[in-house]
């Protein structure tokens, strides 16, 4: 029995050397070692957003991207630190609009059709002071000041912001803050900011 | 060692007595002169004896070569070996790679056998007639008494008859002893134009000495012959800086790239991605080891093919590249017309450097594909 299970177990040895042998070999001139080559292919989904042709895109902090207008009012008259502006309809009455162009790139990959993706946004942190500031969008370029709507401020219920966008086609889009008039006892004047969330779905 | 006394003084023609029980050494009342001359015959058998200068016997250990011929000339072979030390060994014949610049050491015990001495001996040994080519074959001992397990245990034998090497240091050993010595065969790993193959011998001549005055008993030699040095060669693989490589199971190593997508999104830890069209290549530096001994060439050629193609190979492919960055090239997928990673620069024992890189593809639709899938690379050292 002990003879059977040691000649079993030298011929397991000797198998197992074997199966490693192709790394050497005396008395040759040529050796052929194999590696295997072992991945999990996951789908994947990419929005990426960039500049335009007028403010810069930057990366953000706490955020992805950021786009910092600079100083603005609500008769158009600052000078834009970037993009452009809408004076009001009615000086004094009416808002005004400062706006920019920007890109969104979607990116998809591993999956089941090549139906194209949709892209929504929403205000997801609104400004500390919306009775004055809020985001507005166009979908293309805006022809006035009434072209730039109002960013959906609900999850649920977001803004669209493309349909069948194509993987790794860029599209434009118009982003802006609509400034409207104050005139009370405590006007708001100072820095403020928002948060806006994009959302790509894959077909 | 087992030592039985015998008596041994050729100097002298003192005899011991017997006392009693009719010995025809004890002299008689009226025999004197026969028991002279009896007394004379017996000095002058004591004075022929080979008990007087003994014998060195060499014989086959345990777990060592087959020790063959007859006194006083022996023989034996270690056999085939090479300078890496590739491959099984000859029987009783064992490896040291430890410690050993330039080559490697095969190494055998051998027994020594001293029989009709009365006093103890201690025993040199020299290479009487060295191996036509002594840069490739090198003779190593290791004395008894101790572990000859280590290189750093074995020195060169010397080659010399007026310093010879010790095999039986002194206080020596006494009658019908056996010790047990180990014999070593440096084998270098020499490439170019110092490379030699073939057959070759050597021949060893041991020496006993008393060791109450030096004087010389017996000699003997041991014949090595034939030593047959072949070539050998070897390609191991290891981790550079980039993915881990593992022992493989059906293959010789095995490599995990992991997770990965068409638009190489978070890459796994060591991986480079580098946007190519229509995806994304993976990237992974790593190393290819070559070594090789006993050649005439000093350089080799390193290849590779996909012998195993992944399942989905219009999503996932095999490529190479001389920087991380790429370019990429695809990997050939047929064995008559292996991608060639480098040729004529690389010489054994220097880690060669290659990067390899998974390409992705990004598709969508129909031809995607998630899940697990994988691929065989076999690579090809050759040395011309």
């Amino acid at each position: 029995m002990k003879l059977r299970l040691g000649i079993l177990l030298a011929a397991l040895l000797m198998f197992s050397m074997q199966a490693l042998a192709n790394t050497q070999a005396p008395n040759a001139s040529t050796v052929s070692p194999t590696v295997k080559i072992s991945v999990t292919v996951q789908k994947a989904i990419q929005l990426t957003l960039s500049t335009g042709s007028m403010c810069t895109v930057s990366g953000g902090s706490g955020t992805d991207y950021q786009i910092t207008f600079g100083t603005v009012d609500a008769l158009g008259i600052s000078t834009p630190t970037c993009g452009t502006v809408y004076a009001p309809t009615t000086p004094g009455v009416s808002p005004a609009v400062y706006y920019t162009d920007y890109k969104l790139t979607p990116a998809f990959s591993g999956q089941t059709t090549t139906a194209g993706g949709t892209v929504t946004a929403y205000v997801s942190s609104n400004f500390t002071n919306p009775t004055v500031l809020a985001v507005v969008q166009s979908n293309t370029a805006p022809a006035s000041i009434s072209s730039l709507t109002a960013m959906s401020t609900a999850p649920a219920t977001p803004t669209s912001v493309g349909t069948t966008v194509v993987s790794g086609t860029a599209i434009t889009r118009y982003v802006g803050v609509q400034v409207s008039v104050q005139n009370s006892a405590a006007p708001f004047t100072g820095g403020d900011s928002a948060v806006v969330t994009y959302t790509l779905t894959a077909p | 060692m087992s030592d039985r006394s015998v008596s041994e003084n050729p100097g002298s023609a003192s005899v011991r007595q017997h006392n009693g029980g009719g010995s025809g050494l004890q002299p008689r009342v009226g025999g004197t002169t026969a028991f002279r001359r009896l007394s004379l015959l017996i000095v002058a058998m004591l004075l022929a004896t080979p008990l007087a200068g003994g014998t060195l016997t060499l014989e086959t250990a345990a777990g060592g070569i087959a020790i063959g011929g007859a006194h006083p000339s022996f023989t034996g072979t270690l056999g085939n070996v090479n300078g890496l030390g590739l491959g099984t060994p000859s029987a009783g014949v064992s490896l040291i790679t430890a410690g050993v610049t330039g080559g490697v050491l095969y190494t055998t015990p051998y027994v020594l056998y001293i029989s009709g001495v009365g006093s103890n001996r201690t025993v040199t040994a020299y290479v009487s007639a060295n191996f036509a080519h002594p840069a490739v074959l090198i003779l190593y001992s290791c004395p008894i008494n101790t572990t000859c397990t280590s290189f750093s245990n074995f020195s060169v034998l010397s080659t010399s008859s007026t310093a010879p090497t010790t095999i039986i240091p002194s206080p020596g050993v006494g009658n019908n002893s056996s010790s047990t010595a180990t014999l070593g065969l440096f084998v270098a790993n020499t490439n170019g134009g110092g490379a030699f193959t073939g057959s070759d011998h050597v021949t060893i001549t041991f020496v006993t000495h008393r060791v109450s005055n030096g004087a010389t008993d017996d000699t003997v030699t041991l014949a090595l012959n034939p030593e047959t040095v072949q070539t050998a060669v070897q390609l191991l693989m290891a981790a550079s800086t980039g993915l881990s490589i593992t022992a493989g199971s059906g293959t010789d190593y095995a490599m995990n790239f992991g997770n990965v997508n068409g638009l190489g999104i978070a890459p796994p830890t060591g991986l480079t991605v580098t946007s190519v069209s229509g995806g994304v290549v993976y990237a992974t530096p790593y190393l290819l080891e070559p070594t090789f001994s006993s050649f005439t060439s000093t350089t080799c050629t390193l290849k590779t093919y996909v012998s195993t193609n992944f399942a989905n190979s219009s999503v996932l492919a095999m490529e190479a590249a001389s920087a991380i960055g790429g370019p990429f090239t695809a990997i050939s997928l047929s064995s008559a017309t292996q991608t060639v990673l480098t040729t004529g620069s690389t010489t054994s024992g220097t880690n060669f450097t290659s990067y390899l890189g998974l390409f992705v593809s990004n598709v969508n639709g129909a031809g995607a594909f998630n899940g697990a899938d994988s691929a065989i690379l076999t690579y090809t050292l050759t040395v011309p």
